[in-house]
């Protein structure tokens, strides 16, 4: 197997899915954003992006904190550490393999 | 561009996605131009030309574009398209361009010294302005271009205008002891031109923004 190749299996498929790699771009780029936020910059619906999140939740990419802005709830996202190195990464092989 | 940088540089330009920026930057330099027309036009014992109202002024506008771009974002900006922190940036650039703009208006101000009836320099000051408008705003929005040519034309076009067409607006000032009154009129034109274009933009980029957003 070439090394072209090899990277393109290594590619990490959590965060390869489209959706889940916008996702992961965007919140890259910030300390934390908001749903809200996230759904207007990636055009998915509610459902689609919960789902999404809870996948990156689940791998420990994504932190969830539910909080209030005045009297509205608002729900916060954030990259954590693994999350972060994991997109770095996936950068990385993408350019590799490319 | 890749589309994951595409993707990368998206939050940064959200800061000004619905003109807060340019309206902020807009209402700084028109209050810029009021003071200087105020320090133009009263005597030197007058209020406007004490040190403490300078800081007192300066105060005054800083707080008014801070509390009031608070308010557009957590009014209006949030519950329309989001919340979003940016990440703390790297401060050296920021710092070496504060540095080379020093030194280039420490080089500007040597020359202008040299050469008294000079008004170019203050009005070619413009189109620093307008490449810095180019990098902060105009990348958002194909319409933001015109506001850059726009700005460059009027740069040139005070840069050509006659030295007594431009001291007119400050002449019998006290002021033109120190400085040539074209000098004084090209910086104010300056600040004129550039604080309407800005508040300008920035009311367009709002109400796209409102239209765009529910």
């Amino acid at each position: 197997m070439n090394d072209q190749i090899k990277a393109i299996a290594e590619l990490d498929r959590v965060i390869h899915e489209p959706g889940r790699l916008m996702i992961v771009a965007l919140l890259y780029a910030v300390e934390k954003a908001d749903f809200l936020y996230l759904q207007h910059e990636t055009g998915m619906n509610k459902g689609t992006l919960s789902s999404h999140l809870s996948r990156l939740e689940e791998e420990g990419y994504v932190q969830v904190s539910k909080t209030f802005r005045g009297k509205v709830p608002q729900t916060l996202l954030r990259l954590t550490a693994p999350g972060r190195k994991a997109f770095e990464q996936y950068r990385r092989k993408l350019k590799e393999a490319f | 561009m890749d589309p994951l940088d595409d993707l990368l540089r998206r939050p940064k330009l959200y800061g000004n996605v619905e003109g807060a920026g340019e309206l902020g930057i807009g209402f700084m330099m028109l209050a810029f131009a009021l003071l200087q027309w105020m320090q133009l036009h009263t005597p030197r014992n007058s209020v406007w030309n004490q040190m403490y109202t300078l800081f007192i002024f300066f105060g005054l506008v800083v707080l008014i574009i801070q509390f009031g771009t608070k308010a557009i974002k957590e009014r209006i900006t949030y519950p329309r398209t989001g919340y979003v922190e940016c990440r703390t940036q790297n401060k050296f650039p920021l710092m070496l361009f504060t540095f080379v703009l020093a030194v280039t208006s420490a080089v500007m101000y040597v020359c202008i010294r040299q050469h008294w009836n000079l008004t170019t320099p203050p009005a070619l000051l413009g189109l620093v302005f307008a490449a810095s408008y180019a990098f902060g705003f105009a990348r958002t929005a194909r319409w933001k271009w015109l506001v850059v040519w726009v700005e460059v034309a009027g740069s040139v076009v005070i840069a050509l205008l006659p030295a007594h067409v431009l001291g007119a607006l400050a002449e019998h000032s006290f002021l033109t002891t120190n400085f040539p009154a074209s000098v004084l009129g090209a910086a104010l034109l300056s600040f004129i031109l550039y604080g309407t274009l800005l508040l300008i933009s920035g009311s367009i980029s709002f109400w796209l923004y409102l239209q765009h957003t529910k």
